[in-house]
């Protein structure tokens, strides 16, 4: 039994027992995945490479094996070439259009669409048909993305769509419609294509100025439309609106067809084309083999990897051509006069336990919050065929257009993963307060060269105007269109492939 | 001791009660069980009550501004405490939470008010006759409370207001107190303002209960709860209230156990009656049985394939002795053969064909189930059905949804199906629709003359008739629904809100 002072003990212990401890934050895991960000460092520095113990001598060697050179190496295997190589820097293919898997979902880490292709795309018509996303004219409607499509944040409630047309006043509304005019408009010229090269007009007016630039000289006001046009430009060129040709951002809204029922999507985004693809070609493709030199020897390239070098005749470029003059030594001396502009990104994928709280219409694939300086983030189970996902995967999206790309590249290098992971969390919880009790990771990306910008006077720089100079060394990567687009990475890999056969100047 | 006092004394025991009953009675009719809830609730609103007693020692000076102060946190609290449950059951998870947290803080508070008011009143009077007349009309205004709250003001007021009219009662003897112990206040100002405000707060607030309560309705059921689970997938809700048992799921009616025959019968027996050597029957969806007691009817028939995404639900209406009395047991028979997965993703990966599927899904209400109504659903679901064989699709209403059932049927023919429409009368949804659906270049179904015996509602020479639409069911103008463009979600959501309206 408990004597008067046990029991009185007992009581004053009592409170300790039901006291609450406060809860601690979740721990969220994670971490930067971008271990190629060392690899390229090094290639610019011209760090001592350990000398290749192999020789190999084949016909064509596809430095860079992202969209450009798979497409390029899919172009020389269809038409019987077989002695060719694929040399990857990374440990995994696929550039941009990249990968990953978890146990709830496959998820890109960057590139994760395709439009659906106009008349004029026929080499993504033909690819497509070939990997059963086209079959007897009519496109599968699992790749087609999901209905709802893309949902938009503003005034404290997701609302249906991209445009902001929320409490828009009419003035707004007919600044919009106006545009939409001059869109349609520039889509019947014929000059806004898909791929570019099929329609450019080399010496439009509209390169020389800015979008910016066009936006006032058209007198357009609203600052609904102004977000809407500069959203365009950060997420498909990663440029601010002053930093965007009028001819790019015109592009981005004239060369698709108004009502696609598209756009085409898997939970691995184009990571789902590129397996497809590896799955056929990757017998051909050398991943970890940055290619740290490439000279002239007696007729023939040779090119240094870590392991082997390979001596042959014909080299495609499929990497970023402001690589060229740290590796290539032919144009070494070129190192300060390229103008080739590139932005750079950061993604991340976050895993979520459940879905966090949040008003108005249910998820979308594209996800958008207005105001934020982030592009938003895409829902990896969103094709998913089932009707209810308990855990998710989001990848999100920044392209740093307030930045410069020098100061933006730096924050990359310099910033923490806790740094990004926090700025990532803090914008999403505008949307969706309680995010950080949902998130159970975050990995993240960086990008530091992640698309080609097609700045004002893109279309007449220097490195357009004579890309292949030198012989037998074509480029084939999507930087040639200045739109870092699938079609154009396809288009400029599989003439590249051509031009190497002969088949094309 | 003025009699005013007393009365003021009564109200007050009236109010602590009413609450108390408000927080019982909202538990049990919004979780069931009401015996469990009554006696939860009172015992730790008594518990509360004891805590608050306690804690009045250590309340010293000021003990009429206290006192005025406690009586307008408990009109506030007290008088918002249904709207706040309904809310906390409507829109969060935490409804047994915030009840508990709500009755411990509300009976703190009039756990105080007795012994502040005792003490208040120990100087001016007789100790024993304090005693004694506070507590007779603690008591009488307990039984007051207890016999108006049932009688009265459930049925005339509701729960919300009842609360809140409450509420102004206790926020009236605040304003009181502050005249009746003037002398011993010092500033009196602030708090009558005080009162003034709660009053006003609280005014609004029963002239806004209607559209507090229309907020919450969805979850609102008119019967006895007899089961209610959260599950991973849904809110299954069972209710009962006579011989009437109805299933509700995330707050839609499913069936009334009087009229659900009419239905299951509807949905079963065109179709399969009209495929006399049918062996193998699959069922999407309908993890209530009864679609399964219908087919089980026909002796042909080997093998019952069910797919239900919710395991809870295949479990409860395999053991839950009011509802295997309903299904006939159906689930458990041996012929049939539960499978607990999603529905689209079970076709994609499995090979079985079948004579007669049946697809018995919610309502498209949003556009996770709206994937189960597209063109690629029923292009995959062909796929497992035999080339002489049917299925059938629950429609909707094509009365009150009529863009949403000719929208199902358009986006069955897009599939390459043959399709033949048509609708019976269910007295607890209205008129409802359903869809047969053949193999394309399949011999032309026929609506079979002949049934299985012992039918309830549905006699072979009828069934011909169920597929003639009236004028007002006749086909309009829609789009097929697709996986990348879900007309029929914004169709259903559109015809469901103008009714609702």
């Amino acid at each position: 039994m408990l004597n008067r002072r046990e029991f009185i003990g007992g009581l004053i212990g009592a409170p300790a027992l039901v006291r609450l401890t406060r809860k601690s934050p979740r721990p969220i895991a994670g971490g930067f995945v971008d271990d190629d960000m060392r690899v390229g460092h090094a290639l610019r520095d011209g760090s001592a490479q350990p000398t290749p113990r192999d020789r190999r001598r084949v016909s064509i060697a596809i430095v860079g094996g992202g969209v450009a050179g798979l497409s390029a190496a899919w172009e020389l295997e269809r038409r019987g070439v077989r002695d060719f190589v694929v040399l990857e820097l990374a440990t995994q293919a696929g550039g941009n259009a990249r990968s990953g898997q978890n146990e709830i979902s496959a998820y890109p880490w960057a590139a994760h669409y395709v439009p659906v292709p106009g008349p004029r795309a026929t080499l993504v018509r033909e690819l497509f048909e070939e990997l059963g996303v086209l079959h007897d004219g009519q496109w599968e409607e699992r790749y087609l993305c999901f209905s709802p499509q893309e949902r938009l944040f503003m005034h404290g409630e997701w609302h249906a769509g991209l445009e902001p047309e929320f409490a828009m006043s009419a003035s707004e509304r007919s600044e919009f419609r106006r545009f939409g005019d001059l869109v349609t408009e520039y889509r019947a010229s014929g000059k806004f294509t898909i791929p570019s090269a099929l329609g450019l007009d080399r010496a439009s007016p509209l390169d020389r100025i800015s979008m910016d630039a066009w936006l006032r000289e058209q007198r357009f006001a609203s600052p609904r439309l102004r977000w809407y046009v500069d959203y365009a430009c950060r997420d498909d060129y990663g440029a601010p609106l002053s930093q965007t040709s009028a001819w790019a951002g015109i592009h981005y809204f004239a060369s698709r067809e108004p009502d696609e029922p598209g756009p085409l999507t898997w939970p691995e985004g184009n990571g789902w084309i590129v397996k497809r693809l590896l799955a056929k070609l990757g017998s051909y493709v050398e991943t970890a083999a940055p290619v740290s030199r490439v000279r002239r020897e007696g007729g023939r390239w040779r090119l240094t990897t870590p392991r082997v070098e390979f001596d042959v005749e014909t080299v495609i470029w499929a990497a970023p051509a402001f690589v060229t003059p740290y590796v290539v030594d032919e144009l070494r001396g070129e190192r300060h006069r390229t103008s080739f502009v590139y932005s750079p990104w950061l993604t991340a994928n976050l895993t979520l336990e459940r879905w966090p709280a949040e008003r108005g219409i249910e998820p979308a694939w594209d996800n958008v919050i207005y105001d934020s300086p982030g592009l938003g983030y895409v829902v990896a189970t969103h094709q998913s065929l089932r009707t209810f996902e308990q855990r998710t995967v989001w990848t999100y999206y920044h392209s740093f257009a307030e930045l410069t790309p020098e100061r933006a590249r730096r924050e990359l290098v310099e910033r923490d993963w806790v740094y990004w992971r926090e700025r990532i969390l803090d914008d999403l919880s505008h949307a969706h307060p309680d995010i950080r009790d949902c998130v159970s990771r975050v990995d993240v990306m960086r990008l530091g060269h992640a698309m080609i910008r097609p700045t004002p006077g893109f279309l007449t720089t220097p490195e357009r105007a004579r890309p292949n100079r030198l012989l037998r060394f074509y480029h084939a990567h999507s930087d040639q269109s200045g739109l870092s687009l699938f079609e154009e990475a396809q288009y400029h890999g599989v003439m590249a492939a051509r031009q190497a056969l002969g088949l094309a100047d | 001791m003025p009699v005013a006092l007393f009365i003021s004394v009564l109200a007050i025991a009236a109010c602590g009660l009413i609450y108390e009953l408000v927080a019982s009675a909202l538990a049990s009719y919004l979780l069931g069980d009401s015996v469990l809830q009554f006696s939860t609730v009172i015992g730790t609103y008594l518990f509360a009550m004891g805590v608050g007693s306690w804690l009045s020692r250590y309340l010293g000076r000021g003990l009429v501004a206290r006192f005025v102060s406690i009586e307008l946190m408990v009109g506030v609290i007290g008088g918002f405490s249904s709207t706040m449950l309904f809310l906390a059951f409507a829109y969060t998870g935490a409804f047994r939470l915030i009840l508990y947290a709500l009755v411990v803080v509300i009976g703190i508070l009039v756990g105080l008010e007795i012994p502040l008011l005792m003490r208040i009143l120990r100087d001016r009077y007789a100790f024993k006759e304090v005693v004694s007349n506070v507590l007779t009309f603690d008591y009488l205004g307990a039984l007051a409370a207890s016999l108006a709250f049932p009688i009265v003001l459930v049925p005339k007021l509701g729960l919300v207001r009842s609360a809140m009219l409450f509420g102004i009662v206790n926020a009236a003897i605040a304003l009181w107190s502050t005249y009746l112990f003037a002398g011993l206040l010092g500033t009196r100002r602030a708090l009558r303002v005080a009162c003034v405000g709660v009053l006003a707060l609280l005014g609004i607030g029963m002239t806004q209960a209607k559209r507090i309560t229309t907020l919450a309705e969805d979850n609102i059921y008119s019967d006895e709860v007899i089961f209610s689970r959260d599950t991973r997938y849904q809110h299954i809700v069972l209710t009962a209230w006579k011989d009437d048992l109805r299933l509700f799921l995330n707050s839609h009616l499913q069936f009334s156990s009087r009229d659900e025959y009419r239905y299951h019968e509807a949905l079963v027996h065109p179709g399969l009656a009209a495929l006399p050597g049918a062996r193998r029957v699959l069922v999407l969806g309908g993890g209530d049985g009864l679609a399964v007691r219908e087919i089980l009817k026909y002796p042909s028939v080997v093998s019952v394939t069910l797919v239900d995404l919710d395991p809870e639900m295949t479990r409860l209406f395999s053991t839950h002795p009011l509802l295997t009395k309903l299904n006939g047991g159906s689930l458990t028979s041996p012929r049939v053969h539960v499978v607990n997965a999603d529905a689209f993703v079970w076709l994609d990966q499995n090979t079985d064909v079948f004579d007669f599927a049946v697809v018995d899904f919610p309502d498209p209400n949003n556009y996770g189930v709206g994937k189960l109504y597209t063109t690629a659903f029923y292009r995959a679901l062909a796929r497992h059905v035999s080339r002489d064989g049917l299925f059938v699709v629950q429609s909707t209403s094509p009365l009150f949804a009529r863009q949403s059932f000719w929208s199902i049927v358009e986006t069955l023919k897009r599939a390459g199906l043959e399709t033949y429409p048509y609708h019976v009368y269910v007295p607890s949804f209205g008129e409802w629709g359903f869809t047969v659906a053949a193999q394309h270049g399949a011999s032309r179904f026929m609506p079979p003359a002949a049934l299985p015996t012992g039918l309830r509602f549905l006699a072979g020479p009828d069934v011909a008739q169920l597929f003639q639409f009236p004028r007002d069911m006749q086909p309009v103008p829609v789009e097929p629904n697709r996986l990348n463009d879900q007309v029929l979600v914004r169709y259903y959501e559109k015809e469901f809100d103008a009714i609702n309206r």
